[in-house]
């Protein structure tokens, strides 16, 4: 009885805002001047009322049929999610009304180059990004602000420095922002951070530069680090020989000599010998020569800092000579699943570092699993990091309740996490540093094993056994 | 020591027989028509990819692809002679060179369009395989590539030297003017020397393919290597240029081996500075044949 006195209270209350919903709805769909007024009234609002008013906006027509308005309520909520209506909805009503029942959306902006040469890895970090904002909102969106859902804006940077400054550009000005993940490249990563910076919107990257962790306060990075690369590649060394002997292949452009230096600065630290260390000139024809050398280096192991095209050839020619030796090509652009299907069995046995992997934990392999039904291919290292980095927005914002993005910078810097999705990286804890470095982030040494990217190093985060090839 | 210099000499000569076809029709249709086509690298690039795609789609080992893409290429060197390059003949050289370069970007920018910026390889038998000589080791596919390369050769050395067509192309090539005297039809004559150099541009891409990925802007990567051989050897010259194309994969490779492995090229572009600052008509004398 008591519960059903309550309930009958409630209902009361809900039938008076409602017939002044009813109202403002049915004015809005009837003229301008009907909307403007209905608008001004709504201004006249104060904001908890406006929030009470998003949850009953339906009940009109529960009051004329005479039903229970929370089964009908939840019916029509279904159908908004489930059939994508909302959309239709606000096509039907005006996208204007509808606001006000609804807590606004909070929007955040990916920037991906889904045209140019970096197009094909952009459009997996889209469909990505996409997947992490509907896993947000099926979980009910963000619940410090009245369930607000969150509103993806993706912008193409098309591969292109010049274009990713106008588009972050554009992005912000066009649009009320709370924050930004994007670019997967470095270099487009860097300026659009600096705009970012500008605009004071914060910025996410799973980008590997360690010039993003330089005098910025709005960008954050979440995972590995550049110079965390290099160590995790000499100690992987050692999971192939307990005295590795490293042969350092790389070209001789700023990306070979600089990951190579840094290779070679590390490697007495970390007790392991570098018994080549040959730069060569990229895109050559044949790789013979320069495998020539590494077998009469006598190394186990071999460092190659290369592109793709020329990586294909080293791996070739050394199953050719039949050298035994593990081959390690770092963090590059071999971890993404086109590699093996264009390379083939060539692959496998082949070692890398990346700053994410999909078997991590139980959750990545959750998300993976999504992915691979909906695109058909394995969650690749950056896309998969951006779905933490979607997940680490909305803790943020859950922090922050607020959306403003101000706010959502102090959240974010505040973030302490070690459980959910947001906390699917390697070393699942993320804690950032007052330069925007994830404290507890770590590379994750990978190899490729049956056509599949297993985590092999280090031990916590191994999911297989290191292959010997 | 000695060991390593045979197999540096080895990967070398391999790798220079590759060289040749390419640098081959470079020579071939400079000699001919007077144009230098720059687009020959881009034919390479077809060629691969239509091997590739044989290879992919009807299983068809790429080394015997050759018998499709020799004859495709050969028409279409046909058709750029009859359709583009005649029309350009006989001005300056301007359009000449603007029309092949053009027809090079053309090409490059369709193939990232069709066939995106991947790399696409094909895994044969042979791919990973090598004979094994004591402590040296040929692989399999760049032996395949580096025998049929020397049949193709002869086998165009025997077309210029016996049949009329040959001999037509080859007084064409000596002078023309003199041969369009002699009642030799220039256009039929070039059309089968595009014809002709483009089908070793198509040889060299099915050969290349076991071992070599496919990309949009392979082409490159050998025309580079055959203008300096074309050079080398005397332009218009085809022994030359097949002698030149095997000396410089050997320079290339010993330049690796005992300087650096970024300075392999610099070994063969001292021998082109060289040789032109001695004999600047080129290693074969001023004489085209």
């Amino acid at each position: 009885m008591v519960i059903a006195a309550a309930s009958q209270i409630r209902i009361i209350h809900k039938q008076e805002v409602c017939n002044f919903d009813y109202n403002l709805v049915y004015n809005l769909t009837l003229s301008p001047r009907a909307k403007l007024s209905a608008k001004l009234e709504r201004e006249k609002l104060s904001p908890a009322s406006h929030r009470r008013l998003a949850v009953p906006w339906p009940r009109e027509v529960n009051m004329r049929n005479g039903r229970n308005p929370t089964s009908k309520r939840k019916t029509r909520r279904e159908f908004l999610i489930k059939s994508a209506g909302g959309a239709l909805a606000a096509g039907a009503f005006g996208a204007y009304p509808l606001r006000g029942y609804a807590a606004d959306p909070v929007n955040i902006g990916g920037l991906y180059p889904v045209t140019g040469s970096l197009a094909q890895i952009g459009v997996g970090c889209v469909e990505a990004a996409k997947l992490a904002v509907e896993m947000v909102n099926d979980a009910g969106g963000i619940t410090a602000l009245g369930g607000a859902k969150l509103n993806l804006i993706i912008s193409d940077v098309q591969s292109d420095t010049t274009v990713t400054r106008t588009e972050t550009d554009r992005l912000i000005s066009d649009n009320k922002l709370s924050a930004i993940h994007g670019c997967f490249a470095s270099a487009l990563t860097l300026i659009a951070s600096e705009v970012a910076e500008r605009a004071k919107v914060p910025l996410l990257t799973g980008s590997s530069s360690d010039q993003l962790n330089k005098g910025r306060h709005f960008t954050f990075t979440p995972f590995a680090r550049a110079s965390q690369f290099a160590e995790a590649q000499l100690q992987m060394s050692k999971l192939v020989d307990d005295k590795p002997k490293v042969a350092v292949i790389f070209e001789n452009t700023a990306f070979g000599t600089s990951t190579s230096n840094g290779l070679r600065e590390l490697a007495p630290n970390q007790g392991v010998e570098i018994v080549l260390f040959e730069p060569y000139s990229a895109g050559f024809t044949d790789a013979s020569p320069l495998i020539n050398k590494v077998k009469a280096s006598g190394a186990n192991a071999l460092f190659s800092v290369s592109y793709l095209n020329d990586l294909i050839l080293i791996v070739r020619t050394v199953k050719q000579v039949g050298l035994n030796i593990a081959i390690n090509g770092g963090s590059g652009g071999f971890v993404i699943p086109d590699f093996y299907k264009n390379v083939g069995k060539l692959a496998e046995g082949l070692q890398g570092v990346a700053h994410w992997n999909h078997d991590i934990d139980d959750n990545a392999q959750k998300v993976n699993a999504e992915y691979k039904k909906r695109t058909g291919e394995f969650l690749f290292e950056y896309a998969g990091g951006l779905v933490a980095q979607t997940f680490m927005i909305a803790a943020a914002l859950e922090q922050a309740a607020s959306s403003d993005p101000q706010k959502v910078r102090d959240a974010i810097a505040a973030l302490d996490l070690s459980s959910g999705y947001a906390a699917m990286c390697p070393g699942g804890k993320v804690k950032f540093g007052p330069d925007g470095k994830n404290i507890h982030a770590h590379p994750v040494g990978v190899q490729w094993q049956n056509g599949d990217l297993a985590s092999v190093f280090p031990q916590a985060d191994a999911r297989a056994p290191l292959i010997k090839t | 020591m000695l060991e390593t210099l045979a197999q540096a000499v080895i990967n070398g000569l391999l790798i220079g027989g590759i060289y040749a076809l390419v640098s081959i029709g470079v020579t071939l249709i400079f000699g001919v028509v007077k144009i230098v086509n720059f687009a020959q690298g881009e034919f390479v690039m077809i060629g691969m990819y239509l091997s590739f795609f044989l290879a992919t789609q009807f299983g068809l080992d790429p080394v015997l692809s050759i018998v499709v893409t020799m004859p495709a290429l050969f028409v279409v060197g046909i058709l750029v002679q009859h359709f583009l390059i005649r029309r350009v003949l006989g001005q300056n050289d301007m359009p000449q060179i603007f029309l092949t370069f053009a027809l090079s970007l053309l090409i490059v920018n369709l193939s990232l369009m069709l066939f995106t910026a991947n790399y696409r390889t094909v895994h044969t038998w042979y791919s990973d395989e090598a004979l094994h000589l004591g402590g040296l080791y040929i692989p399999l596919a760049k032996l395949f590539a580096f025998a049929l390369a020397m049949v193709l050769s002869a086998a165009l050395w025997v077309f210029l030297h016996t049949t009329d067509l040959g001999k037509a192309m080859r007084a064409a090539a000596q002078n023309r003017e003199v041969a369009m005297l002699m009642g030799i039809n220039p256009n039929r004559v070039f059309c089968v020397a595009l014809g002709v150099a483009l089908a070793l541009a198509g040889a060299a891409g099915s050969l290349l393919m076991p071992f070599y990925p496919a990309y949009p802007l392979v082409g490159q990567v050998f025309v580079l290597m055959a203008f300096v051989a074309v050079v080398l050897g005397t332009l218009g010259n085809i022994i030359g240029a097949l002698v030149a194309s095997l000396m410089m994969g050997v320079a290339e490779s010993l330049g690796i081996q005992f300087i650096g492995a970024d300075s392999g090229l610099i070994v063969v572009f001292l021998m082109l500075l060289l040789t032109l600052a001695i004999r600047p008509s080129g290693l074969a004398g001023g004489r085209a044949r």
